[in-house]
């Protein structure tokens, strides 16, 4: 069993839904961003492209990050789902320096998204439990949803259906079809971290 | 209500195709850099106190390296959980060298202890002296290797860089020795730390141009760290402090030495000097870590 997704850049045209329903499912404090969206122009007038690219942790099968951090905090699970013990985090960032995907976010204080409520709303007072500063913490599929038999909070909510999860191992399920048929291919395989998340060609 | 983002720098940051590392160099990224600093120049002075018997020497290099501790201690996010470091000595550099300072400063206590109480000679006094030795040069070899084998940045995924850091290790140790020469009265005994302070000034200077040179040889995303190093916004950094005071006067001042007797003052000035470049060494190499862009197909 290998948690992949695949995402689709031929479907996605970068509303940035991903972000929002990731903050909202995982009540990531300011700053914070374990799903985002990059969005790139390629070619010269006329002949000009637009590509948004979602970006995640990549869950990666050799993970950097895994490797680098002294406190063991980061673990990959045997569904290979890369996720960080907050209780463990020391804090000292090297996982944010090994990371080649820019997935790992720092939380230095605490931080509200209405500052000038004088404090959390009910929501963060709430979501911020499994936030606490000083720690770094990234995207960990929706292991909550996952556990529950769920997609993916992105993946259930990509308005784009540009988004698809499921079983890498299973050379039957829709994720190792779509990688198959439609060319899916990973980010920066050079580096042999051996990503979880596949993209297909836009 | 106005909307002002709040996070710039990190809306900059997501946008931006070389994204720089900011929390190993910036805010309270410094006290990673300067423990960094504190330990390999401790660790230099300890060697250096050790091999020209300077008793006074040897526990101001105990102090520096316990600083550098200490700042690495207030760099962390959850400095009450250090102890979880020591459990990953297999995988991770970060805690081979916690490991490293351990071994060395219980080396180093044990053997100043039994300097001080019983002589050098004993048997407990001699092992300590090899344990903190050993100590020693792991506190100077681990810091590069920490930054190396960080394949996101190529500026340090490179074995030169644990070289060069030996090498800043060995001159801050020298260098605070000299400095420290009007206050330890070290006398005359250290004239042939001048020799050796500029053998290794310019091994340094030799050992940054053949580590630029390869890196503005190599793959785009070290080109880029190389160009912001020379052109960027590190670049005045890197003139005064890395290639002015940490090079130009040290090596100037250790060659005027080959034909003059320096005094002191001019020898605490080439310590200070040093010290001012070996810092800025290591904040330059930190400031222009620049991830590899994430590999966009283009059409």
């Amino acid at each position: 069993m290998r948690y992949g997704m695949v995402i689709d850049l031929k479907r996605c045209i970068g509303c940035y839904g991903c972000h929002l329903v990731c903050k909202a499912e995982n009540a990531t404090p300011p700053g914070v961003f374990w799903a985002r969206v990059l969005k790139r122009e390629y070619g010269r007038y006329p002949n000009v492209r637009r590509l948004s690219v979602p970006l995640l942790c990549m869950q990666c099968q050799e993970p950097e990050c895994e490797k680098v951090c002294p406190t063991g905090a980061t673990q990959k699970r045997a569904d290979g789902i890369v996720t960080v013990d907050a209780s463990k985090c020391v804090g000292c960032r090297y996982c944010m320096m090994a990371c080649p995907y820019n997935a790992r976010y720092y939380h230095a204080k605490e931080r509200y998204y209405f500052p000038e409520t004088g404090g959390p709303t009910p929501f963060e007072a709430i979501g911020y439990q499994k936030h606490p500063p000083g720690t770094v913490s990234k995207c960990n599929f929706c292991l909550p949803r996952v556990g529950a038999g769920l997609e993916p909070a992105c993946v259930a909510n990509c308005m784009t259906k540009a988004r698809y999860f499921g079983d890498l191992d299973d050379p039957y399920s829709e994720v190792s079809r779509l990688i198959r048929d439609k060319g899916g291919y990973q980010l920066q395989p050079e580096l042999g971290t051996d990503p979880s998340v596949y993209y297909l060609p836009p | 209500m106005a909307l002002v983002d709040p996070f710039q720098e990190i809306t900059n940051d997501m946008r931006a195709t070389f994204r720089v590392q900011r929390e190993w160099a910036q805010r309270r990224g410094l006290l990673l850099l300067l423990a960094y600093f504190f330990t390999g120049a401790g660790a230099g002075t300890w060697l250096f106190s050790w091999y020209f018997v300077f008793p006074s020497g040897l526990v101001l290099a105990f102090i520096i390296a316990a600083a550098g501790g200490v700042a690495h201690l207030l760099f962390l996010g959850r400095p009450q959980r250090f102890w979880r470091i020591v459990v990953r000595v297999q995988s991770s550099w970060v805690s081979r060298g916690l490991v490293g300072m351990g071994i060395f400063m219980a080396g180093a206590l044990l053997y100043m202890a039994a300097l001080w109480t019983q002589g050098e000679g004993t048997l407990l006094g001699q092992g300590a002296l090899v344990v903190s030795i050993l100590g020693a040069i792991w506190l100077l070899a681990y810091k590069g290797l920490v930054w190396a084998v960080c394949k996101a940045i190529p500026f340090w995924n490179t074995a030169l860089l644990p070289i060069l850091y030996i090498t800043y290790g060995l001159r801050g140790g020298a260098a605070v020795l000299l400095v420290s020469l009007p206050f330890l009265g070290f006398g005359t005994a250290l004239e042939p730390l001048e020799l050796i302070k500029l053998w290794i000034a310019v091994s340094s200077a030799a050992l940054i141009l053949f580590y630029l040179a390869v890196m503005s040889s190599s793959e785009v995303t070290a080109r880029m760290s190389v160009s912001q190093l020379m052109g960027g916004p590190v670049s005045l950094a890197f003139y005064l402090g890395v290639v002015l005071f940490g090079l130009v006067i040290p090596i100037g001042i250790g060659l005027l030495g080959n034909f003059f007797p320096l005094a002191v003052p001019l020898l605490v000035l080439v310590g200070l000097s040093s010290l001012v470049g070996d810092f800025y060494t290591t904040y330059c190499v930190a400031r222009v870590g620049v991830y590899r862009p994430l590999a966009f197909p283009v059409f």
